[in-house]
């Protein structure tokens, strides 16, 4: 592909010598329209729209050191959710019966290399109408490349979270059944190193997902969400804190409304400081005939160095008449007044810096629990 | 001599019966209440006069004049003088009241070969309706019904009504969602439009707006139909019984 | 397309008015792009060697660019070397307006910009100041008018009377022979030839278009307008505008656009560059109608436009309004590079589609001074099975502190077959800079059109009455004169647009 870094290159290469044999690990996952998608498409490559701001180049140079299979895997599940990792057999069949279209390889090549290099997977199944009492934690799979797929059976109730330690190169997919809930907490921690992942979500008819995604800045910080709602009723809210000091944070969201009736919202709320660079892309499309849709965006930005930028895009794509759809984005600075006020109360500067901040960051929090450990709140 | 007269009308909703072959006649210098509980088809019932689409009517008719209303579009009715208030009305956001409420004059001025208003006495009619309601000057120069409070948008179907003279004014629920002040101000509007060569429709659910606007008859409908009619003493006994009683 | 309104359904859609052709003799160079056509239309303007030079510089690096293909739009590749690049009345260009063919003087007086120096649209009368929304009317002031058909300028009106306030508006050809200081100063200082692939066509082979020159301290004594006309079969429009404000100048700069009706796509490729020195203002308003194609999307103008000012000044002041009504695909993004300290920039606009017409338009701010501001509102309607997109970018740059930006932007969708997008790209480098974003859509609701129609109003009226009050925010930045053009066209346009 025209313009492509010398390590894309390298990396097609190595991936497209990559034969089917030796792919040990799960054999049975389908790797070949992954290969097919990479010989279409190409890598991204730095100034791509979706790349507008981030430069994928690292992660390759990653990508072409990562090592192979192996399987530590840290994953702790509540009674009644069964987990089975790739190299189990069931996970063939629970992932043949539940993964669906939305992971195109050929739309997501982050998805197509995340597949050739595959080294760990787990599916997390809920059954049917089970309410689980606590989360499954996901603390590590033990190899570079990852694969979680998690299904929520109709009227099932789960919880899914995602701890700092377990990040690497990883594919989430969530199937969100009929009337069943999934709430996906992620928190990602400050890290030196490269990190991409993708989450894709499906949400049927009375569905719910919900995902909180908690992050402070990594070298290379890149997540992909797109969600579909596919039903009436079904509903999709998006809640993404950063606060960040240092290093790169790109969020790319698309939430695609295919049929009409359902409820969308996304609230980001993100500081940059330090010498750090904040993106967020975030797009709701309105599929023609899904009438009766509602969704709604709001981004907010703080920016309070003058070494950081910030990057924001919230698109709107309405191709049906009878929505409701709206989004609004603000970058700004803390209120001074407000800063004045609390000083005049006796509190001194940083804290009270610190207090607004915290503030400003509340409205897109859930995890508050994730949010005290990543110092995003008090 | 009778001005609106409703025969054996049959309305359908998304093929759901509404209204079973109610009549009704109402005579010019008279305002007629119709009163029931929620869902006997008091809304359909105004909204069907005005020609609202998504109403089938399967029977029956509705004369006003002595000219049939049925097979007229919305539009044609209200510039042969009939006058809806609107349960709920719309927001048009940027356009304004004084524009929209100029153009429906003109419109209905030109449909009955009349010389429109110039926009100098326009302006002042519609200055002193509005102070009439006890209206800011200002509420002319706002975009139709946008922002306002639910009151505001009920006082602003009364200024339409004052400004616009219909021949038969419905009014449907024009009542509810207003404080004791409001509904005094509403209720002078109405009586103010009260005259010898027109008829009000007060479609309600309660009888507090006919203590302020003395009806000459009141209807109860219900099951689509008008089960009792009466003077006004009908309301306070519906009022003291609940409609419940109707079925006793 | 069926309605629920059935009254809706009944609305005729009404011809393009301005979609007659003029029949007159024509000199039109051959199809085909090279270094002799540059040359040849350079010679043909009896231009200095530094600007043909210039062109084919532009030429030559146009060769080495793509076109975009970023915007939301989708059409058959251009074959470039299938368009004339240039085509004018035959005959010597007319000295005075008493030469004009009169068959162009009908032309134009058809198209409602009689070239004479009387009030423009004598007879008809102008709106004034608004009583709570009703509009009352009096007399047109003057608007200054250049004529550009085809390829050339073939009049310029009121230019004596300009000339006494030291206003320069003539031609931009004849700019470069009378004030070629001027022209080589600022020509392509705001929009560079490489700056993107149109932009680079036109600097190689623009023929014509308006300069203005308002010297300081002047107040332009009456609005300027050029009225854009194609008429020659199978070529393109190519035209340059040029306009300076000096220091404390101000001037309102009106354009209006047609075409004729034929099945083919024509390119219209214009650069606009604006320049604005301290405490400047110019106003530049639009009313594109383009020919739109028909309403299976055959024909219509391609309008591939770039159009950019530079408020280089302290407290310069520059304000796009657009009303794009026309054109089969719009591509075009009036900007403002805010340079100079405590500077203003606005975008105003209003993007109809219908039919199969598709738009990609918006702006870009980039500030780069410090306390400059920004304005954006975007009022986009989409009907019939048209694209319609708004794309803005809000820049800050490292520099522009206590920097400011607000942008508004609406969709109204009419019909479900057609498609309303916005892209606003947001970037900020600067810390206490604030920058506001808001974006919505909405349709004309049943609600609506019952309450107009329940008073007494037609449909067609109820849907023009709901879309001007959507686009009051940007008529309002209009010229009264323009207001009513615009208000007007829009109704024209959505004529058969509900349902």
């Amino acid at each position: 592909m025209a313009g492509s870094t010398a390590e894309a290159t390298a990396l097609a290469r190595r991936l497209s010598e990559r034969g089917e044999d030796a792919a040990r690990y799960a054999p049975w996952f389908d790797r070949g329209r992954c290969r097919e998608a990479l010989a279409g498409n190409g890598l991204p490559r730095f100034h791509a729209e979706a790349w507008r701001h981030t430069n994928p180049r690292p992660w390759y140079a990653a990508a072409l050191g990562a090592n192979g299979g192996g399987a530590d895997v840290r994953v702790q599940a509540p009674p009644g959710v069964d987990v089975a990792t790739f190299d189990e057999p069931r996970a063939a069949d629970l992932f043949a019966r539940h993964s669906g279209d939305i992971l195109d390889p050929a739309e997501h090549p982050l998805a197509a290399v995340n597949g050739l290099l595959l080294g760990a997977g787990v599916v997390v199944h809920a059954p049917a109408g089970l309410q689980a009492a606590t989360p499954v934690r996901i603390d590590g799979l033990g190899a570079a490349f990852q694969h979680v797929l998690v299904v929520a059976q109709p009227g099932a109730a789960l919880t899914v979270l995602e701890t700092p330690s377990a990040f690497a190169h990883r594919v989430v997919e969530c199937v969100v059944a009929a009337g069943a809930r999934l709430t996906h907490l992620r928190r990602q921690d400050a890290s030196g190193g490269c990190e991409c992942s993708l989450v894709a979500a499906t949400v049927a008819e009375g569905g719910r997902y919900e995902l909180a995604q908690l992050s402070k800045g990594a070298a290379l910080r890149r997540n992909d969400l797109v969600a579909r709602i596919d039903g009436p009723n079904a509903g999709a809210h998006i809640r993404a804190a950063w606060r960040l000091d240092d290093g790169h944070l790109d969020n790319q969201v698309r939430i695609s409304h295919a049929e009409g009736g359902g409820t969308s919202r996304q609230t980001y709320r993100g500081v940059a400081g330090g010498r750090s660079r904040a993106v967020l892309n975030g797009a709701i499309h309105i599929a023609p005939g899904a009438d009766g849709s509602d969704a709604s965006l709001t981004a907010k930005n703080l920016l309070t160095s003058a070494t950081a930028q910030v990057f924001a895009k919230p698109a709107l794509e309405i191709n049906a008449s009878d929505v409701k759809c709206a989004h609004g984005a603000t970058v700004g600075a803390l209120d001074e007044e407000a800063v004045l006020y609390l000083r005049s109360r006796g509190i001194g500067e940083s804290d009270a810096r610190d207090l607004l901040v915290r503030a400003f960051l509340a409205e897109a929090i859930v995890d508050e629990e994730g949010a005290r450990s990543l110092g995003l709140s008090g | 001599m009778t001005l609106l007269a409703v025969e054996n009308l049959h309305v359908e909703v998304d093929g759901k019966p509404i209204l079973n072959g109610l009549s009704l006649a109402v005579p010019a210098g008279q305002v007629h209440a119709v009163m029931g509980p929620n869902g006997s088809g008091k809304s359909t019932f105004a909204n069907v006069l005005a020609g609202r689409p998504d109403y089938t009517v399967t029977a029956g008719s509705v004369a006003m004049d002595g000219e049939q209303l049925l097979d007229l579009a919305p539009e044609e009715r209200a510039r042969k003088g009939l006058f809806l208030a609107f349960q709920y009305p719309v927001e048009i956001p940027g356009v304004s009241n004084m524009e929209f409420l100029k153009a429906a004059t003109d419109a209905q001025a030109k449909a009955a070969g009349q010389q429109a208003p110039s926009a100098v006495e326009f302006i002042g009619r519609a200055r002193q309706a509005a102070a009439d309601l006890r209206l800011s000057a200002d509420f002319l120069k706002r975009g139709v019904n946008e922002g306002f409070s639910g009151g505001e948008k009920k006082r602003n179907e009364i200024l339409q009504l004052l400004l616009l003279r219909p021949r038969l004014a419905i009014l449907d629920e024009t009542d509810s969602g207003l404080d004791i002040d409001a509904l005094k101000v509403v209720a002078a509007g109405i009586n103010a439009f009260r005259a010898a060569h027109n008829a009000v429709v007060l479609v309600t659910h309660y009888q507090r707006l006919l203590d302020h606007v003395v009806p000459d008859r009141i209807h109860v409908l219900a099951g689509g139909g008008i089960v009792r009619s009466g003077d006004k003493s009908l309301a306070h006994a519906l009022e003291a019984k609940g409609y419940g009683w109707l079925d006793s | 397309m069926p309605s629920s309104n059935p009254a809706i359904d009944a609305l005729v859609n009404r011809e393009y008015a301005a979609g007659f052709v003029t029949d007159i003799d024509a000199e039109t160079l051959p199809p085909g792009l090279d270094e002799s056509v540059v040359r040849a239309i350079s010679a043909k303007n009896q231009e200095p060697e530094w600007l043909t030079a210039w062109r084919l510089d532009a030429l030559d690096r146009w060769r080495a660019m793509q076109p975009p293909r970023w915007a939301h739009v989708a059409f058959p590749d251009i074959d470039f070397q299938a368009i004339s690049y240039y085509s004018a009345p035959k005959g010597e260009r007319p000295k005075s307006l008493d030469d004009v063919d009169p068959a162009l003087l009908r032309t134009y007086e058809k198209l409602g910009v009689p070239l004479h120096e009387r009030a423009r649209l004598a007879g008809v009368e102008a709106p004034q100041a608004d009583t709570e929304g009703l509009a009352s009317r009096g007399p047109a002031a003057p608007v200054a008018v250049d004529a550009v058909f085809d390829s050339v300028s073939i009049a310029t009106t009121f230019k004596d009377e300009l000339a006494k306030a030291g206003v320069v508006f003539c031609s931009i050809s004849e700019a470069v022979r009378e004030h070629p200081d001027l022209v080589r100063k600022y020509l392509g200082s705001v929009v560079p030839k490489p700056d993107n692939f149109y932009a680079a066509l036109n600097s190689a082979v623009f023929s014509d278009g308006s300069f203005v020159y308002v010297p300081k301290h002047t107040r332009c004594p009456m609005e300027v307008a050029t009225q854009f006309r194609i008429n020659a079969e199978n070529t393109g429009q190519f035209e340059r505008t040029l306009i300076i404000a000096d220091e404390g100048a101000y001037v309102s700069y009106l354009e209006g656009c047609t075409a004729p009706m034929r099945d083919e796509n024509q390119l219209h490729a214009a650069v606009v560059e604006l320049v604005a020195l301290e405490d400047a203002e110019i106003k530049y308003s639009t009313v594109q109608n383009w020919y739109p194609g028909d309403e299976h999307g055959r024909g219509g103008i391609y309008n591939f436009v770039t159009k950019r000012g530079a408020c280089l000044g302290a407290r310069s002041k520059i304000s796009w309004t657009q009303v794009e009504t026309g054109s089969a695909i719009t591509w075009k993004y009036p900007s403002v590079v805010l340079r100079g300290a405590d500077s203003v920039g606005e975008f105003h606009s209003v993007a109809l589609t219908h039919n199969r017409q598709q738009a990609d338009t918006g702006t870009k701010m980039i500030h780069i001074g410090p306390r400059t501001k920004s304005t954006i509102v975007s009022k986009g309607i989409s009907a019939g099975h048209s694209q319609n997109s708004y794309r803005g970018l809000v820049r800050i740059n490292r520099g522009a502190a206590g920097a400011r930006n607000h942008t508004q932007c609406d969709s109204l969708l009419i019909g479900d077959h057609c498609g309303a997008h916005t892209f606003p790209y947001i970037e900020s480098n600067r810390p206490g800079a604030v920058i506001e974003h808001e974006a919505t859509t909405s349709k004309v609701s049943d609600e609506q059109l019952f309450l107009c129609q329940q008073r007494g109003l037609d449909a067609e009226k109820a849907v023009a009455m709901i879309v001007n009050g959507f686009c009051k925010d940007v008529f309002r930045t209009l010229p009264m004169e323009f207001a009513v053009e615009a208000a007007q066209l829009l109704e024209v346009s959505l004529e058969g647009a509900v349902g």
